[in-house]
């Protein structure tokens, strides 16, 4: 038996089938193998399968791997986007899947999906955070700052990138601050004042750029694909776009994810000697308070999803909660509350 | 009061679902959701009796602030035309011949009055940081006391609503 068992299994190879038939060119005798679901993440699942097929080279086989989007989650991006820039990437020096196949309006696979070939390796990021993964996951770590100097210092001009929102140096900041106080005010159950003051404090402390880079958006280290000590790709481009680098370092090392056998400190040096790009320490601790802001409003937008009803994953109920931890957090990193745990101290 | 309180009702449920039925789900999509739901209806039964009195202290809180907030906004020049009005408006919200103070205000009067008084801490930001509000004299101490009544607003409502630890 080739095919997971279940209709929806079922259903969905047939769906794989003709989307195959109708993207590659020549090709008969498709077969889809060995469909199994990897992930029913928060915002995507996730299936494994094996395409064959005839076509005008002989026989084919492609390990795939298929995001299809959530009904209704906690992110609201556009999935052409992301699909868009992995393929760009491909090839580029940053590690990520090749890119394959794109529904962008879901008429064929049941909701917006597209098709990469799959990498070998593990997302799972339990051992890396475990004390006896230590060393693991300080080369892993130590990987992810190579990772970011290649990503941020691509030439981006040079490439078909040119769908992803412009920025300047002066307003990359701005543009950020806004797209997330716009979902803000879109979903949030009740008035907020803190996350209000947050915004505000955003807005009156907005750095410029020292340079324009593609940002990845969701830069940690739940999103590499490795395995023993090797990063074989990046993953999960959803929240890609054109702005200031040291946003992704920021993000990297909120401390629900952050590494702690390679510090932010070390990071930083690490990525400075590779990518010659400077960090300022103040647009450091901007994007870590955009970074607490960021994930409170991820979070609100789930639990409004499943608030309205829009999506029955239970994931999502109770995400609301999470918001206070990260607004004490933003509060105690605010410069005019410095504490020992005070973001410029990076230990 | 019925026995088993509604607290230890949830938290006998939480414990049936994962000590009787969890084992007999096969590992995937659908027993991660049911760990999910177990967790979610141990916290609500940790958090339920703690709601009214949560509430009750957070209002208390807010409105005492607002009190000294509004003794600071009559300073303000008679040109702050919206800095008095809101003053004004604080002043009626926090009257408690207003109707808002009940002997034993319910949950949900405990809800919607906090809801009220969230409404005024954004707009009393708001107003703030309008330009013709940047030359006022107490904006600072006012800034101040906000960021101090935040941090115990944060801290109070994370002794009730903290998420449910990950079980090893």
């Amino acid at each position: 038996m080739s095919i997971a068992p279940g209709a929806a299994a079922q259903a969905l190879a047939g769906r794989l089938h003709a989307f195959l038939a109708a993207h590659v060119d020549d090709a008969r005798d498709i077969r889809i193998e060995n469909l199994a679901p990897i992930t029913a993440g928060n915002a995507r699942q996730t299936w494994e399968f094996d395409a064959r097929w005839i076509g005008g080279e002989g026989e084919r086989k492609v390990r795939c791997v298929m995001l299809r989007k959530a009904g209704a989650g906690q992110l609201e991006t556009d999935l052409a986007i992301e699909f868009k820039t992995v393929r760009e990437l491909w090839g580029s020096g940053v590690p990520v899947a090749r890119a394959l196949w794109i529904d962008a309006e879901g008429n064929c696979l049941e909701g917006p999906s597209f098709v990469m070939e799959r990498v070998a390796g593990t997302t799972d990021l339990l051992p890396l955070l475990k004390p006896e993964g230590a060393t693991q996951s300080r080369a892993i770590a130590r990987q992810l700052a190579v990772v970011a100097a290649r990503l941020h210092t691509l030439d981006w001009r040079r490439m078909g990138v040119d769908f992803l929102l412009p920025t300047t140096p002066e307003t990359a900041a701005a543009q950020q601050t806004s797209y997330w106080e716009a979902l803000f005010l879109k979903h949030r159950m009740e008035p907020h004042p803190v996350m209000v003051a947050a915004f505000i404090w955003l807005r009156e402390h907005q750095p410029i750029a020292r340079r324009i880079s593609i940002v990845h958006g969701d830069f940690r280290l739940g999103n590499v694909l490795y395995e023993e000590d090797r990063i074989n790709a990046m993953l999960d481009w959803e929240m890609v776009h054109f702005g200031d680098p040291v946003e992704d370092l920021a993000w990297a090392y909120r401390s629900l994810w952050s590494p702690q056998s390679f510090s932010l400190d070390e990071f930083v040096r690490r990525y400075t000697e590779l990518s010659g790009i400077q960090v300022d320490p103040e647009t450091l601790l901007f994007y870590r308070l955009l970074g607490e802001v960021k994930h409170s409003i991820i979070s609100l937008t789930g639990a409004r999803s499943f608030a309205d009803g829009r999506t029955r994953n239970l994931f999502l109920a109770d995400r609301a909660s999470t918001i206070t931890a990260y607004l004490q957090q933003f509060l105690e990193w605010l410069p005019e509350y410095k504490t020992k745990d005070e973001p410029g101290n990076q230990s | 009061m019925t026995k088993p309180s509604i607290g230890d009702l949830l938290a006998g449920v939480a414990a049936s679902l994962r000590e009787a039925v969890l084992p007999e789900i096969p590992a995937g999509p659908t027993r991660r959701q049911i760990q999910v739901a177990i967790s979610i209806i141990r916290r609500a039964s940790r958090a339920w009796e703690r709601v009214g009195p949560y509430l009750y202290a957070d209002n208390k809180d807010i409105e005492a602030t607002l009190h000294h907030v509004s003794a600071l906004l009559k300073r303000a020049k008679s040109d702050d035309a919206s800095l008095k009005l809101l003053g004004q408006k604080m002043l009626t919200a926090l009257d408690p011949r207003g109707g808002a103070e009940m002997e034993y205000p319910s949950p949900a009067a405990l809800s919607a009055r906090n809801v009220e008084l969230q409404g005024l801490l954004v707009e009393l930001q708001e107003t703030l940081h309008t330009p013709s509000a940047r030359d006022f004299a107490e904006r600072t101490e006012i800034v101040g006391m906000l960021r101090a009544l935040f941090r115990r607003m944060l801290a109070r409502e994370l002794e009730v609503n903290a998420p449910e630890p990950a079980r090893k």
